[in-house]
């Protein structure tokens, strides 16, 4: 094919049917992305905070979860939510099928971070506290908890994105996100394959920069 | 006033195999001034520590406030409301600003009324001479600076006791009168139960009622402050002090 003819297909690829097709792929890439976040980054401390305060036999237990959870592939993690559940009773959309395999996945990730924020907290700021007539759970919301996640805003935000980046992998129970979208778009016209693999490329380039320039806005606004 | 604040009886802690507090009896009544100095390893940090239960103790009884140490039904919590600690590195909460360092023990465990608790917390400010600092954070302050708002965090729980962790070791030399001049007049307050763990033997000659020594985990010395400078008892005293003094 000449470079001509790959120019041609290329401009014939942006069109308006095409871009607002993989716009709304986009839109599920962000809501399912959101969604896990904002789940992952709750569980995610709760599981952190109770391994770290090691809580005799639950803290060993959910130790050993998420030890388990971050060492096996996403893709088995979301084949099992969509494919095994059912078995078992389960029936979830595809759509919160891939909810439920990401927060599970990032949830076991962020209590890692999260627990590592917590042990970089200076001791003293605990003894400070405790001395100070606060209680355990006070002093780890308000004083621990906040310069916990102050120090760990680039390894989470880093999480993040890998987690924007892994919603691609929901293609393997058909999502419709981006990724998959552009599979359909150069799928009926290969011609269009270039083209598609650019422009998704500059879709998650743009997306996932976007979420490290926050993170360095949010590490400025706290320092 | 007789009433004792802090009993030790037969108290024992380890470290493990390291046994850092052998067999300490000592009473402490309330409102005085007590200093307790020796060499470095000789566990008095550690005994301070165990006053309000930041270290626990293996065996022997304690009892703060009325309150015994060892018993599981004591609420630790009850103890610290009523003796507060000021630490060798201050331990300012680095997420807040001075007043609120000194505010939020205030509001959240005695409940105390919003704006007496301003009230309180500006008075301890100006007490301490930083009125001016109030509203900055505790990584813009000096060492003596910050030292001086943890005393007076310690103080806006008006505890009944206060324990001193070596409140001046980790300042510049510049710094540390003002401090022991903040603590000289909390001293004064008859009220004021105090136990000062320090080097500064000048301090202690002026403020102190009674002076303990210890040495390797054991408590050598108790004497009344007088007569400890006059004469120290133990052949070890002797030393340490001379050392210190001729430093």
């Amino acid at each position: 094919m000449s470079i001509a003819m790959t120019l041609a297909s290329t401009i014939e690829a942006f069109n308006y049917y095409n871009l607002r097709y993989l716009f709304i792929g986009l839109l599920y890439t962000l809501s399912v992305s959101v969604i896990s976040i904002a789940l992952s980054f709750v569980f995610g401390s709760i599981f952190g905070i109770i391994v770290y305060e090691k809580i005799p036999y639950f803290s060993r237990w959910v130790s050993i979860a998420v030890d388990i959870v971050r060492n096996l592939p996403l893709l088995l993690i979301i084949f099992f939510m969509y494919f095994a559940l059912p078995n078992i009773g389960v029936h979830l959309s595809i759509f919160w099928a891939s909810i439920a395999a990401f927060t599970f996945f990032e949830s076991a990730m962020v209590s890692e971070i999260v627990r590592g924020g917590i042990m970089a907290v200076d001791k003293g700021q605990f003894e400070g506290a405790r001395a100070n007539g606060l209680t355990n759970a006070q002093t780890m919301f308000r004083i621990v908890l906040p310069q916990a996640y102050k120090k760990i805003v680039p390894p989470l935000v880093s999480q993040f994105i890998s987690l924007v980046k892994d919603t691609s992998l929901a293609t393997g129970i058909v999502l419709p996100e981006l990724m998959y979208r552009g599979q359909i778009i150069y799928g009926q016209n290969s011609n269009y394959m270039i083209p598609v693999f650019i422009m998704l490329a500059i879709i998650y380039f743009v997306v996932n920069f976007g979420l490290s320039l926050i993170s360095k806005r949010i590490e400025k606004n706290l320092a | 006033m007789t009433e004792k604040m802090i009993q030790f009886q037969n108290v024992e802690k380890y470290y493990g195999d390291f046994h850092a507090l052998k067999d300490i009896n000592i009473d402490i009544n309330a409102g005085e001034t007590v200093v307790l100095i020796g060499p470095s390893g000789s566990g008095k940090s550690t005994l301070i520590r165990t006053i309000n239960g930041l270290e626990d103790i293996n065996s022997g009884k304690l009892i703060v406030d009325g309150y015994d140490l060892a018993s599981p039904q004591t609420d630790i919590n009850k103890i610290r409301k009523n003796v507060g600690m000021v630490f060798q590195h201050f331990n300012l909460y680095e997420n807040k600003s001075t007043l609120e360092n000194i505010m939020l023990a205030p509001r959240i465990v005695l409940k105390r009324d919003e704006k007496e608790n301003h009230d309180i917390a500006m008075s301890l400010l100006e007490k301490v001479g930083l009125a001016d600092k109030s509203a900055n954070m505790p990584s813009e302050l000096s060492g003596g600076q910050k030292q001086r708002v943890a005393i007076a965090r310690s103080l806006a729980m008006q505890p009944k006791a206060l324990l001193f962790d070596e409140p001046t070791s980790a300042l510049d030399p510049e710094m540390i009168g003002d401090v022991l001049d903040v603590m000289r007049d909390i001293a004064k307050d008859s009220n004021m139960t105090m136990l000062v763990v320090t080097h500064e033997m000048n301090f202690a000659k002026a403020v102190a009622d009674r002076v303990v020594f210890m040495a390797d985990g054991q408590i050598l010395e108790d004497s009344k402050t007088e007569d400890f400078f006059k004469k120290p008892k133990s052949e070890r005293a002797q030393q340490f002090i001379s050392q210190i003094e001729h430093h």
